[in-house]
Order: structure tokens, then C-alpha cells, then sequence
């Protein structure tokens, strides 16, 4: 579902982000990205949609080629890349419903869409995503009157919203309090078992180590480790989190 | 360091007021001349305030359709002179332009539109647009860099088309400081279109410079209390449909 070969990364003005980076992921597994602020994780699913430019390696997502695309490519692409930030990323003055329809932007017809309209069918999908979620009753409310686990769920329903084959998590629960955090990788877990091909980056090991199939521990811009949660030892997380 | 500066303002204001000739002593000579003339204004004279309302709803015309063309006229220009939304090629000569235009007032303007079709309100408004438009881009431009990147990496991040971007993730995160500063620069032209009669180009001050040149200053006193009352009806309601913006 996901094939990235030596994805390297350098940021402005000269910082390696990313070095040297292979990672096959299937359909259907959740895999859980770890490591220390700034080993690489956000740098690497921002890559996987294009929102980071790849200075070199290739990555393919969903059989569609990311680097090497051109513009119409990578939009076509990121259709089927949901994602879900941090900071939630609402559009804080719009409604609930709008924010969940701005998942369907890739697909419907662009004039029409820039006028605020969108087909029926769409706006169906939007309400059916909100109600998967459990926020159905919040509609018509303004995004920023919401909860912060609110928000974040009705991140993921814009992200349901694109039909994706994969969803992003960048640190989902890092702005949420424990009780949410469970809330929110459950709903991610259900959301796996349908078939969906996720990958989260989490702070907490123990989180990670609970919902995830495979854990994938980033240091210094490469993979340290790649295994199943039960392969995660105090050798693997001091090789992941350990100074120098 | 900081002595020697304190140093420098001191002589710079002392020779600032040698140049401009500011004599305390001369203002206190003419302290009542100035009495004389507020006297010579009383009581106004109500039989002009047909004409100084006349006049005064001219003013607000000139500067809400001036504002109202200058706020579509500047859409487009906040978006090409903001850095964050712009290419380079287009932000550098986009903001260069709009401060060349910007440096020039209002009243300069008048003088060239009356030059150039004639006397009347139109040039005012001409003038209105021509200031405000760019005055406004600016500060369109300064909302669009200012926005919060999150919704706009949301909204990329779901495969929308740019302009789907700029209409979905910042739209709406600028559209209420847009419309708060067309209000501001609405109670700003009110006050700027006053004066634009005195260049010939329409509304109260036209009345105002009329009945000062005829020495009739009971008339011009009932003209000056008529722009005093109608600016802060413009303010007050202005600044309260500000409020509910934010």
C-alpha cells in the first residue's frame, strides 16, 4: 500500500530531516511511527502526500506514484491520503459539516465547490462520516465551539470523507488528555479493522505499543526499528529514545 | 549612547522649531483672532442646513461607493502581494507598486481625477477608490500572512485544487479582518471625503470652502456642526458592526 525507498529530506536551509528512509507498508496494518522530537516522524508523513518535497528517493502510495508526480498527479494522489494533524486543523469558523465536506474537495466539480456548492450525494457522505464518528448532533455548530476531542473527531470524519485507501495521523492525541487518547485510537483501531491502512505517530510507547500491528522507531532521520509491537524490548526503545 | 541621543533629539527639535517658525509667543498674540472668529460663528445659521445636509449625504456617497469598489478592487492585490500565497516574481513588484500608490493621499488624488473628468463628486469617488484600493490591499495582504497555516495543510493535504485551498482554508479565516478593515477605511474616506469639496471634488467641504471664502461664517459654523455629526454616526455605526465581527 505504501512503498517508500531511500527517502531522503533535507529542510531549509540545510537540516537532514530524513536520511535514507525504506519502509514497505501493507494494506490493512496500522503502524505506529515512534522516536524522539525531531528523529523524523512528522517530517515523514508529511512526506508520504507531498505537503514535505522529497529531495530525493521515490514513494508510492496506493499504487499512485507521490514523487515524480506532477500537480494534477499528487492531488490525485492525496485524494486518497487521508490526514489527520495535532492541531486538529479545522477551519475554526465554519460549521462542522463544512469542515467534514472539505474532504470531498479532491473530488467534486472545482467551480461549482469554489461557489460553496456540492452535490447531494456528497453532503450525504459528509452527514454519514460525522454520524461514524458520533458527532452527527454537532452539524451545524461551529467547529471552534467544540471540544478539543470533538475536533479531532471531526478531523478524522473529513478524513473518512475522501474514501481513502490510507489515513496520516500526526500525533493525534498529543493535544488530548489520557481518557481522550483512548477515545480517539479506538476510533482509529475501528477504522484499521475496516480495512483502512493507517499510519500514526505517537509519543507514548505504551499507547503504541496497544493499538499498533507494527512499530516503526525513527532516530536521527532513519529507521532504528521495524517490528511488531511484541518485539519492542528495553534494548529496542533504548536503541529508539536513548541520547547519542 | 543614550546621552548622546537624547542629545541629538534636543537639537534636532530645538532646529525643527527654529525652521518652522513655531513662536508660542505668536500664538498667544493670536489667541484672539481665533476668539473672534469662533464668536463670528455664533449662533449658526439654520437656513443653510438644507444645504449642509444635502452636501453631507453627497460626502457618504462618495465614500461608501469608493470603499465598496476599492474593497472588490483589492481582493485580487491582497492575494498577489501576500508572501505566503504569492510567487516571489509576482510579491516583490505587486508590493512595490502598491507602495508607490499608497505614499500619495487622497486629496492629491482629487486634485488629478478634477484635472481629469471634471468637477463633481465622481472624481471624489475616483479618488476614494484609488487611495483606499491600495491602502486596503495592504492590509488584505497582511490577514493572508497572517493566517493560520493548519486549515490551509488540512485542506492540501485532501487533494483540492489551489484555488480550492485559498477559498476553503484561508477565505475564511480572513473574510471577517477583510470586512472589519473596509468598515475602518469607511470612517476613514467619511473624514478624507470631507475636504475632497475643497479641490472641487464634491460634498460638504465644497459648502464649507464656499461659505468661508463669502466671509459668511455663521453658514459655515452650521456646515462644520453637520460633518461633526455625521462622522460619528458613520463611527458609531461602523465600529459597532465591528465589534460583532470579531
Amino acid at each position: 500500500m505504501i512503498e517508500v525507498a531511500g527517502l531522503r529530506v533535507v529542510l531549509p536551509p540545510s537540516t537532514v530531516a530524513l536520511d535514507g528512509v525504506d519502509l514497505v507498508v501493507r494494506r490493512g496494518e496500522l503502524v505506529i511511527v515512534l522516536g524522539r522530537s525531531g528523529a523524523g516522524k512528522t517530517t515523514f508523513l508529511r512526506s508520504l502526500n507531498r505537503l514535505v518535497e522529497p529531495t530525493g528517493g521515490t514513494i508510492r502510495v496506493a499504487g499512485r506514484a507521490v514523487t515524480g508526480a506532477g500537480a494534477d498527479e499528487v492531488r490525485e494522489a492525496r485524494r486518497h491520503i487521508g490526514m489527520i494533524f495535532q492541531q486538529f486543523n479545522l477551519v475554526r469558523r465554519a460549521s462542522v459539516i463544512d469542515n467534514v465536506l472539505a474532504g470531498r474537495l479532491g473530488y467534486v466539480p472545482s467551480l461549482p465547490s469554489l461557489l460553496g456548492r456540492f452535490p447531494s450525494a456528497d453532503r450525504e457522505l459528509a452527514r454519514a462520516c460525522l454520524e461514524q464518528v458520533g458527532l452527527a448532533h454537532l452539524a451545524e455548530r461551529r467547529a471552534d465551539t467544540l471540544s478539543g476531542g470533538e475536533q479531532q473527531r471531526v478531523a478524522i470524519a473529513r478524513a473518512l470523507a475522501q474514501r481513502p485507501e490510507v489515513i496520516l495521523a500526526d500525533e493525534p492525541t498529543a493535544s488530548l488528555d489520557p481518557a481522550l487518547t483512548s477515545t480517539i485510537m479506538g476510533t482509529l483501531k475501528a477504522i484499521n479493522a475496516r480495512g483502512l491502512t493507517l499510519v500514526v505517530s505517537q509519543h507514548q510507547l505504551e499507547t503504541a505499543l496497544a493499538y499498533a500491528t507494527r512499530i516503526v522507531g525513527f532516530r536521527q532521520g532513519r529507521v532504528a526499528f521495524d517490528g511488531p509491537p511484541a518485539a519492542v524490548t528495553p534494548t529496542v526503545v533504548r536503541a529508539i529514545y536513548d541520547e547519542s | 549612547m543614550k546621552k548622546a541621543a537624547a542629545f541629538v533629539a534636543v537639537v534636532v527639535l530645538a532646529w525643527l522649531v527654529w525652521d518652522t517658525g513655531a513662536d508660542p509667543v505668536r500664538l498667544a498674540r493670536g489667541l484672539p483672532w481665533i476668539l473672534d472668529f469662533v464668536l463670528r460663528m455664533l449662533p449658526p445659521d439654520p437656513s443653510v442646513l438644507p444645504a449642509a445636509l444635502v452636501g453631507a449625504l453627497k460626502t457618504v456617497e462618495i465614500a461608501l461607493l469608493g470603499t465598496a469598489v476599492a474593497a472588490i478592487l483589492a481582493l485580487p492585490l491582497g492575494f498577489v502581494s501576500a508572501r505566503n500565497v504569492a510567487p516571489r516574481a509576482v510579491f516583490y513588484p505587486a508590493r512595490a507598486v502598491l507602495n508607490f500608490f499608497r505614499s500619495v493621499d487622497t486629496l492629491v488624488y482629487a486634485l488629478v481625477f478634477v484635472a481629469a473628468v471634471g468637477l463633481g463628486p465622481f472624481p471624489g469617488v475616483l479618488a476614494v477608490v484609488a487611495y483606499t484600493t491600495t491602502s486596503l490591499a495592504k492590509l488584505y495582504s497582511e490577514a493572508v500572512e497572517g493566517v493560520d497555516p493548519g486549515p490551509v495543510d488540512a485542506i492540501t493535504a485532501t487533494g483540492a485544487t489551489e484555488l480550492q485551498v485559498l477559498r476553503f482554508g484561508v477565505l475564511p479565516q480572513v473574510l471577517p479582518l477583510f470586512l472589519s478593515y473596509v468598515l475602518y477605511r469607511l470612517e476613514t474616506n467619511i473624514r478624507a471625503a470631507t475636504v475632497l469639496g475643497f479641490v472641487g471634488a464634491g460634498g460638504i467641504g465644497f459648502y464649507l470652502q464656499t461659505y468661508l471664502r463669502m466671509i459668511d461664517y455663521r453658514a459655515a459654523s452650521t456646515v462644520l456642526l453637520v460633518t461633526v455629526a455625521m462622522v460619528m454616526v458613520v463611527d458609531a455605526i461602523s465600529s459597532r458592526l465591528r465589534d460583532r465581527l470579531v
